[in-house]
């Protein structure tokens, strides 16, 4: 049916059916959509065909009046109870009776916790599958980096109890703060590009990536596949600190690792100052001592050597005197002397010793040599 | 020739020193050369702990691609 208007002279005047069926066929042109809001003012009856809601916007307050067919409610099995988020999808639609704007949703899906936990574990398990979460991966955090990256929301809480524990611990230190969104549409992007920029700094050595507690779908952001993936493969490790004690983002596995709170991941990035000096110093003190005993250690190796050359002259002398006393002992047995003094003579004759008694004659003179002093003889007879 | 090391592998390099001059079987020379090292190590190593408050620097990413 055309929308006609009524003409009073050359204006042109519309029913109130006839303006609600042109804007109705108007709407009628737009394409389906996906709409998101809490559920309120739920009314199922099993008289009617249609099931009424109105889906509200949280932050807003703005709603927005649903129908849906009864049989296809019914045929979901979804049991809502208002306050529930949903995505609806369908398309605006007016109701021309009362010229009010809806949406047709021909589907309705919970965005709740439900929903969400089921794809947390089927996403976990796929990951835990592919080895991102596995303890070899796992790399070890450096102990003084020379620059911390700190990822973190706008949340003042989070990201002051990290910055000051650091510089309690160790006031060296140094920060690359970025700070990005964290929740709600984009965070998985943005935290992901903020791990990349700060993975990109040539200073960074670890990453923090940390946000304070909030409500399970506050977190979500940090449980994207994306989001984990990227903690998994950050060119340095990743500490993660999201949340409180009970909360397990899926980015706690693929970190390197994992702090119950923003005090406790300062303690992983950072050494106590204090600790680190005094293991310096005894460092030091050891260094000195070692070389002293070194230096003391050659020192008593040299004087042992000064006193075996000084003492070598002396040594020689000896020896040689031994081998003197050696000598003149053989030479002192050669002589004929000490044979004489053993009761032996000498028996000389002109002069020449008389070795055979057939070399003299009755009546020659003999000159006898005793050890002591010395006789003059003469040959009474010959006994060759 | 410390600048582009970490503290950590100072502190490690200054570790290996000290544990070569305790086991003493370095001849005096060599040992004169490494004490020296392991002073500059230490030094080094102080030095990088000298400042007395934490820097913090702001970063922003670029806008990912939309």
């Amino acid at each position: 049916m055309k929308v006609e208007p009524v003409l009073y002279g050359d204006r042109k005047v519309y029913t109130v059916s006839a303006f609600n069926r042109g804007i109705s066929r108007f709407l009628g042109r737009l394409p389906a959509v996906w709409v998101e809001g809490e559920v309120t003012e739920l009314r199922r009856n099993a008289a009617w065909a249609t099931v009424f809601l109105t889906l509200k916007d949280p932050e807003t307050g703005a709603s927005l009046k649903v129908t849906i067919a009864r049989a296809t409610y019914d045929r979901l099995e979804l049991g809502l109870v208002e306050g529930e988020a949903v995505h609806a999808a369908g398309r605006a639609e007016l109701y021309e009776l009362k010229g009010e704007l809806g949406l047709r949703a021909s589907t309705l899906e919970r965005i709740g916790v439900g929903g969400h936990l089921v794809a947390l574990e089927r996403l976990k398990r796929l990951l835990a599958a592919e080895g991102l979460f596995a303890p070899e991966r796992k790399r070890r955090l450096p102990r003084v980096p020379r620059a911390i990256g700190v990822l973190t929301g706008a949340d003042a809480a989070a990201r002051g109890d990290l910055l000051t524990t650091i510089e309690r611990r160790f006031p060296a230190a140094r920060a690359i703060v970025c700070e990005t969104r964290v929740q709600g549409r984009g965070a998985p992007e943005a935290i992901v590009a903020g791990l990349q920029a700060l993975a990109a700094h040539p200073e960074v050595d670890v990453v923090v990536l940390t946000r304070g507690g909030g409500s399970f779908e506050d977190l979500l952001p940090f449980s994207a596949e994306a989001v984990v993936r990227a903690v998994a493969t950050c060119a340095v490790p990743v500490v993660s600190a999201v949340g409180h004690e009970q909360d397990t983002p899926l980015c706690d596995f693929a970190a390197a690792a994992r702090a119950a709170t923003p005090t406790a991941a300062a303690a992983l990035v950072v050494p106590d100052e204090r600790e680190l000096r005094a293991s310096l110093d005894a460092c030091r003190r050891r260094l000195d001592l070692s070389v002293r005993n070194l230096v003391t250690r050659d020192a008593e190796r040299l004087g042992r050597l000064n006193d075996r050359l000084r003492g070598a002259p002396r040594l020689l002398l000896e020896r040689r005197r031994a081998a003197l006393d050696h000598t003149a002992a053989r030479l002192n047995a050669l002589s004929p002397l000490a044979t004489l003094a053993r009761g032996y003579a000498i028996v000389r004759a002109g002069g020449e010793a008389v070795r055979e008694a057939a070399s003299v004659s009755a009546g020659d003179r003999l000159e006898v040599e005793l050890a002591a002093g010395g006789l003059g003889a003469r040959v009474e007879d010959v006994r060759p | 020739m410390n600048e582009e090391k970490s503290f950590e592998e100072l502190q490690k390099e200054l570790e290996d020193v000290v544990a070569r001059l305790e086991r003493g079987d370095v001849p005096v020379d060599d040992a004169i050369a490494l004490f020296r090292r392991g002073e500059a190590l230490y030094r080094a190593c102080v030095e990088r702990l000298q400042a007395a408050e934490l820097r913090i620097e702001e970063l922003t990413p670029e806008r990912p691609a939309p």
